[in-house]
């Protein structure tokens, strides 16, 4: 950049070059110039940061599930690969046959293989933008927003219809504001929308899950029903937010949610969940697995709004944080509302007790 | 149910009593800081903001709450009022002009009606409103607050020592000269007379140092607020006075002077533009004011160089000392100061091209720094930002010798030529004197852009100033 005042009149090319500064032009430029020393800063400055045994670990230790797995699928091909050939000696039809079965296990195994890989991959990168968009909300820089926006945008439009979403930040953003001023805008006005069905969604699963809980006659089928709602729900929420996780991919996901729960969370679980749980007396009057419904609900409610934070790509602020409050009021009344119809025809002692609470 | 509307009514009041939705908001700059613009532009933006929703930042606004807003008339019927619509037409007129400088004190008020957001108010009531006033201040005036614990004496001895600088004495030379010759001690029978004496001489030691201020922009003590901005004094005699800056008669013992000597009348006046002038003033506006913006134009200041700069950086800190009263300070005791926030704002920003505002944010940070840390310690909130109450440009990318440049875009001053103008590299923090020379730096201002009455005014960060300045009282 020259550092002497300039001025272009119209008959200058400058001026006719010029071009309306909204986003492409110059901010492609600069981020070319200085941007990604910023960014690629950011996420030096986080791996900084972290425990080194996985780098100090011997070659022959990190090598050991590589080779394994390396060793059964060998073995497991070589197996199928001999028990085929026997089966084609014996009769060939047969043998065909179950050679088809084989070469579509191997092909759609490698093809979830393949999607749970790019999903894992989505979500890495996804957690790149959230750095990158933390560190830009700390300096002051102007033009290297809008880039990281519209990819985002871009993600999330393969998803998710927003066009409303985005006239409203179009229309709100001007030219003169610098990254952090943008981000903000972009949080307030795209995100925040999507915020809202994205506690829609969570509300809807929480409370779905609470109410199959309490009603469901076997233990066993409960975890079973938490396990499908919640790996359901996550796959919505990661969608919505424009990183989508699969089966497979959602492993990583699943994992760090459940991490973050257990141990950012604990203090906060046990303040926020448990306590509400046991001081609301009318659930112990209602029945254990009423209680035991809630108390689903509210983990899933949890894992939900865990879920929101990892998949948003720009995180949340100190007032715009989503409250487990809302949630767990929706999840109470569905599952109340519930056990009041079930125990509706029984002239019950418990009912009363609801009445009465009522 | 007669009674039970009644309740609602009552506690709808109480509510609104004990929250405390007046705002008193006071403007202040030096002149030609850009207040009168930034009042428009304040006003004006609150007044559109209900029917288009465009302050961005403004979270009673984005949140959609704003139900209306009008002007109305404020309760202090002694101060003129701001004139809003004035401005507007002046902006907005075929030929666009900037609106009038006012010179004293002015006042708007405005009512907002908004939504309540807060869940346990919105209960008692729906909805609610704010009253804002803005009130307008000379900052020279607020420059006259160390005048307060000073005698006549000290007064003159500070004004002798102020004369005495070189640059100052070419100006004041003639003027001092002949203030030092007049005869103090003796008597004067004719009290008119002696009157229009000290009116003919005052009025030249004014006319000397204005001179000096216009050509430096540079006044202290020796210049007191109102000899600069008489606001509605003007030809008071409370007015006319100036120093005694012979050195025998201010070693003399003051007392045996006569009653109806020159010195005694000097003294006189000095004390009751004290009590009667610079005394109410800061009263009302210590008292009264909750809310205070300073405005100061950092553009002007980098173009004209290092003695200006430190000029005007002290200038700041004496204009701030007053909200940096120590708790036990003797101004805490007569006014029982209420601000609780307080903005400094660098004007025109719309000169800069965006990239570059954050460095002319953080060089008026630096400049300021010292009486910002001493105003936070007091508790106050203080936050800066470059902002620009009516933007003449707007930014554009062009290529210059190879390279990207970023340029605002305007209307050329005089012929209306669509001109495009890169500043050169703002500073991010004081300079040497030195570097101060090599500056190379050329803020040219634009004319007025086409404007219609029924748009809010083109801003840049007015959005986040009434954020900050209002944004609580919106709950």
């Amino acid at each position: 950049m020259s550092d002497k005042p300039v001025k272009f009149y119209s008959k200058d090319k400058a001026h006719k070059a010029a071009e309306k500064l909204v986003n492409e032009a110059v901010t492609s430029s600069r981020a070319s110039d200085d941007g990604f020393q910023g960014q690629s800063l950011a996420t030096t400055k986080a791996s900084e940061i972290q425990l080194l045994s996985d780098r100090k670990k011997p070659w022959y230790k990190r090598l050991f599930w590589p080779s394994l797995s390396a060793f059964i699928i060998t073995a497991a091909g070589y197996e199928a690969y001999q028990f085929v050939t026997g089966l084609l000696q014996e009769n060939w039809l047969l043998g065909s046959g179950v050679g088809l079965l084989a070469g579509i296990v191997v092909i759609s195994g490698g093809y979830s293989l393949f999607k749970g890989w790019k999903a894992r991959r989505r979500f890495k990168h996804r957690q790149t933008q959230q750095q990158q968009f933390e560190q830009l909300l700390k300096g002051r820089s102007y033009g290297q927003a809008n880039q990281l926006i519209a990819s985002v945008t871009e993600e999330v439009e393969q998803y998710v219809r927003i066009e409303a979403l985005k006239t409203s930040y179009e229309q709100k953003k001007q030219q003169v504001h610098n990254d952090q001023e943008l981000i903000h805008i972009y949080s307030s006005s795209v995100l925040q929308g999507l915020d809202k069905m994205a506690l829609d969604v969570v509300t809807k699963h929480a409370s779905e899950a609470a109410a199959m809980v309490a009603l469901s006659p076997l233990a066993a089928a409960d975890m079973a029903l938490v396990a499908w709602r919640s790996s359901k729900m996550i796959e919505q929420l990661s969608q919505l937010y424009g990183c989508p996780q699969t089966a497979l991919g959602r492993f990583e996901m699943t994992k760090r949610v459940f991490k973050n729960m257990m141990l950012a969370g604990a203090s906060e679980l046990v303040a926020d969940a448990g306590v509400e749980l046991l001081g609301k007396s009318l659930t112990a009057t209602i029945s254990a697995k009423a209680a035991q419904g809630i108390g689903i609900g509210v983990l899933i409610a949890r894992m939900g709004l865990q879920t929101m934070h990892l998949c948003r790509p720009i995180p949340f602020g100190q007032d715009d944080k989503p409250k487990l409050g809302q949630i767990r009021k929706s999840v109470y009344h569905k599952v109340v509302g519930l056990v009041k119809t079930a125990s509706a025809g029984k002239a019950d002692k418990s009912d009363d007790a609801i009445e009465k609470k009522k | 149910m007669d009674w039970l509307n009644k309740i609602a009514k009552k506690s709808s009041d109480i509510v609104d009593r004990s929250l405390d939705r007046n705002v008193r908001v006071a403007v202040t700059g030096l002149s030609r800081s850009g207040k009168t613009a930034f009042i428009t532009s304040f006003i004006n933006q609150l007044l559109h903001a209900p029917l288009t929703s465009q302050l961005t930042f403004f979270q009673a606004d984005s949140e959609n709450r704003l139900r209306g807003s009008k002007l109305s008339q404020h309760n202090e019927l002694h101060i003129p009022g701001f004139d809003y619509s004035g401005a507007i037409k002046r902006l907005t007129g075929e030929t666009a002009k900037w609106p009038l400088s006012t010179n004293g004190v002015s006042q708007a008020q405005l009512k907002c009606r908004f939504n309540v957001k807060h869940s346990w108010l919105k209960k008692i009531q729906a909805q609610s409103t704010v009253t804002i006033d803005i009130v307008d201040y000379p900052g020279e005036w607020l420059l006259d607050l160390p005048l307060l614990h000073m005698s006549f004496k000290d007064w003159s001895k500070a004004c002798r020592d102020y004369l005495k600088s070189e640059r100052r004495q070419e100006y004041t030379q003639k003027i001092a000269s002949t203030i030092s010759n007049q005869n103090y001690q003796s008597q004067h029978q004719d009290e008119v007379e002696l009157s229009d004496s000290v009116a003919r001489l005052s009025t030249e030691y004014k006319a000397a140092l204005l001179d000096y201020r216009a050509d430096y922009n540079d006044y202290g003590l020796a210049l007191p607020g109102r000899f600069i901005m008489p606001g509605e004094l003007k030809g008071a005699p409370t007015l006319d006075f100036f120093p005694v800056l012979n050195d025998d008669v201010l070693s003399l013992d003051w007392e045996q002077f006569e009653e109806n000597s020159l010195l005694r009348t000097l003294e006189k006046r000095f004390d009751y533009y004290k009590d009667n002038v610079i005394k109410p003033f800061f009263n009302e506006y210590f008292s009264r004011v909750d809310r205070q913006i300073v405005l100061i134009d950092t553009c002007t200041v980098l173009e004209s160089g290092y003695e200006a700069y430190q000029d005007l950086k002290l200038t700041i800190e004496k204009l701030l000392e007053g909200f940096s009263y120590g708790r036990a300070h003797w101004l805490k005791r007569l006014f029982a100061p209420s601000i609780d926030k307080l903005m400094i704002a660098s004007t025109k920003a719309d000169l800069v091209p965006p990239d570059q505002h954050a460095a002319l944010e953080s060089f008026m940070q630096k400049m300021v720094a010292q009486a910002k840390n001493n105003v936070g310690y007091e508790g106050v909130e203080v936050e800066t930002m470059a902002i620009s109450a009516i933007a003449t440009s707007e930014a554009v990318a062009t290529e210059h010798a190879g390279k990207k440049l970023l340029c605002v875009k305007g209307k050329e001053e005089g012929t209306g030529e669509s001109v495009l103008h890169y500043p050169g590299i703002v500073p991010d923090k004081p300079l040497s004197r030195q570097h101060w020379d090599e500056l190379e730096i050329d803020f040219s201002a634009f004319a007025l852009p086409d404007l219609t009455p029924d748009e809010p005014l083109p801003q840049i960060r007015m959005d986040k100033v009434i954020q900050f300045l209002l944004g609580d009282k919106f709950l």
